[in-house]
């Protein structure tokens, strides 16, 4: 309440209305820059100079960090619902169709599940972490001094790296989850191979393949997102640094898997004939 | 005389190199292995004699701490996430058993999928990201200040009052909020498929209740279970052995999250194989 007064003639009542608010405007606060930022990097993309060799060793990192953890995490993944869904199919006496549900399941649900997990797990962690150490460091800060502005020297480079690196690993996704159920289905399932390829093609098309590219697209970018603000908004010695990334996590989380059931819904208004 | 050492050809170099790596991973794997035996050892001592600090870990897991307090904490993370997952059966679940004009299985589709896919996947991520994740958090920056042989040097087991709460803490925590995630993922695929797609509540309730089995909710259980301990093991190991300043909690916070997030996956594929690979546990015909 004094430091209400101080700052600016309120009344009273505004007064203890503004303690009473303080909990939610901080949240509100950080949403806001958060939008900043984020309108900030959208309009840098377009007008001002691409920072060229940081955005290859961006893509380059992110994509070393992300690639095994999203191959170790789509082989079960691809597996336990192929298996799931195979005793579906081998109650009904449609085994053979086993190949149309994991491409169904692979190329709509579980490979942008997976990228889901993968760009928010891996590659934001590790954005985050690096980033949050150079604030840390005041690398940012000595940037400022020397006149680079740092969202366009570091921000939008890392943005756009883990868009791309979004997308790319989406098909590297999709195409070992195919492989890994093929193998299951026809080695341990005993469904016979020629089935199997026959049945992909079966509910799934080019449409859901363009759906599930513009949902990893969308998570690389909020991910890219979410994880440079963490980054260079951190403070409070070694604890900020790691709850800065433990944030990036959940927010990214929390944010792509809105964008996922969002564009699951619209998109399945356009491939469904 | 300058050339009686002769200096290391590239291939001893190299092959001593790989060789020091394959050493240094082989030794991480048995310092894991014996860190996650000591904390597991630990439990008994922890939950007789660091009760107060299990309790006070349970409310902060349960209600989570700074940024993510504020957005309502675990639970309404864990809630809002399985929500999302959950209404994924009815937005593609619906209108694609709507396309072969079988719309009426999607209650079905929703006791199948939830329990023995979705809740647990989900789960287990959500409690990675923020129940393992900030352990993780927590102990790397302990390490760091070096709180961690303060507490050694006053005589506190480390591993006991650490790691060993935090996995206990974990476990009982995820009880409650497993039963509220299967509860929004059931909500979330009602709701969905009967008022935002118009499906009749009857019809939906008919074959959910057909087809809903209470041993695939109590398996799921055991699987999520059986997960949050080996990802609270992995995570309070990434943050007891934190090194490296500031930056080093960072990365280990992110490393944390990654090999959880693939040991955890392993977890719920083995759980599943080993719970229905016999015999599917499902019968069409009742």
């Amino acid at each position: 309440m004094e430091t209400g007064q101080a700052i600016s003639p309120l009344t009273s009542s505004t007064v203890s209305g503004l303690t009473w608010a303080r909990p939610i405007a901080k949240p509100l606060r950080g949403l806001g820059s958060f939008i900043g930022m984020s309108l900030d990097v959208l309009v840098g993309i377009f007008t001002t100079k691409l920072a060229w060799q940081e955005y290859l060793a961006q893509s380059w990192f992110v994509a070393r960090v992300s690639l095994l953890p999203a191959v170790l995490m789509m082989i079960p993944y691809a597996l336990i619902n192929t298996f799931i869904f195979n005793i579906l199919l081998g109650e009904f006496g449609a085994a053979d169709f086993s190949g149309a549900g994991a491409a169904f399941f692979n190329v709509n649900q579980i490979g942008p599940l997976v990228t889901v997990l993968v760009t928010a797990g891996a590659s934001a962690t590790a954005m985050c972490a690096d980033l949050g150490a150079r604030t840390i460091r005041e690398e940012l800060d000595a940037q400022r001094v020397m006149g680079i502005n740092p969202i366009q020297s570091l921000v939008i480079p890392r943005v756009l790296a883990a868009t791309t690196v979004s997308v790319a690993l989406m098909g590297v996704v999709v195409l070992v989850g195919m492989v890994a159920s093929f193998f299951f289905c026809t080695y341990f399932l005993h469904v016979s191979a020629g089935a199997f390829v026959a049945g992909m093609t079966v509910v799934t098309g080019l449409g859901d393949v363009v759906v599930s590219l513009v949902k990893a697209f969308l998570f690389g970018l909020g991910a890219g997102l979410i994880a440079c603000y963490k980054g260079i908004s951190v403070g409070g010695g070694p604890a900020g640094v790691g709850n800065a990334v433990n944030e990036t996590v959940v927010f990214a989380f929390m944010v792509l898997f809105t964008i996922n059931i969002i564009v699951t819904a619209v998109g399945v208004q356009f491939t469904l004939k | 005389m300058t050339d009686i050492v002769s200096p290391p050809s590239d291939r001893t170099t190299r092959s001593s190199k790989v060789g020091r790596k394959l050493a240094a991973g082989w030794n991480r794997i048995g310092e894991q292995t014996r860190f996650y035996f000591l904390t597991l050892a630990a439990i008994p001592d922890a939950a007789i004699n660091y009760r107060s600090e299990v309790l006070r870990l349970i409310a902060q897991m349960g209600l989570g701490a700074g940024a993510l307090a504020a957005v309502g904490g675990t639970v309404v993370i864990v809630g809002f996430m399985t929500v999302t997952t959950g209404a994924v059966v009815a937005a593609q679940g619906y209108t694609q058993f709507q396309s072969v004009g079988v719309e009426a299985f999607t209650g079905f589709a929703s006791a199948f999928f939830i329990p023995r896919l979705i809740v647990p996947g989900t789960a287990q991520v959500t409690l990675t990201a923020t129940v393992g994740a900030g352990a993780t958090a927590q102990m790397g920056a302990m390490r760091i200040n070096e709180e961690v042989d303060a507490l050694e040097v006053i005589g506190i087991r480390s591993v006991a009052y650490l790691a060993a709460t935090r996995v206990l803490a974990g476990t009982i925590v995820v009880i409650p909020l497993y039963a509220v995630a299967l509860m929004m993922g059931f909500l979330a695929a009602r709701v969905g498929t009967t008022v935002v797609y118009g499906q009749a509540s009857g019809v939906y309730d008919h074959y959910f209740n057909t087809f809903l089995s209470t041993s695939d909710l109590v398996w799921s259980f055991v699987q999520t279970i059986s997960m949050i301990v080996v990802v609270m093991l992995i995570c309070t190991y990434y943050g007891f052995t934190a090194s490296g300043g500031p930056a080093g909690v960072g990365e280990a916070v992110g490393r944390a999250v990654r090999a959880s997030m693939v040991v955890g996956a392993l977890v719920l594929v083995a759980v599943t194989l080993a719970v229905y690979g016999q015999s599917g546990n499902f019968r069409l015909a009742g």
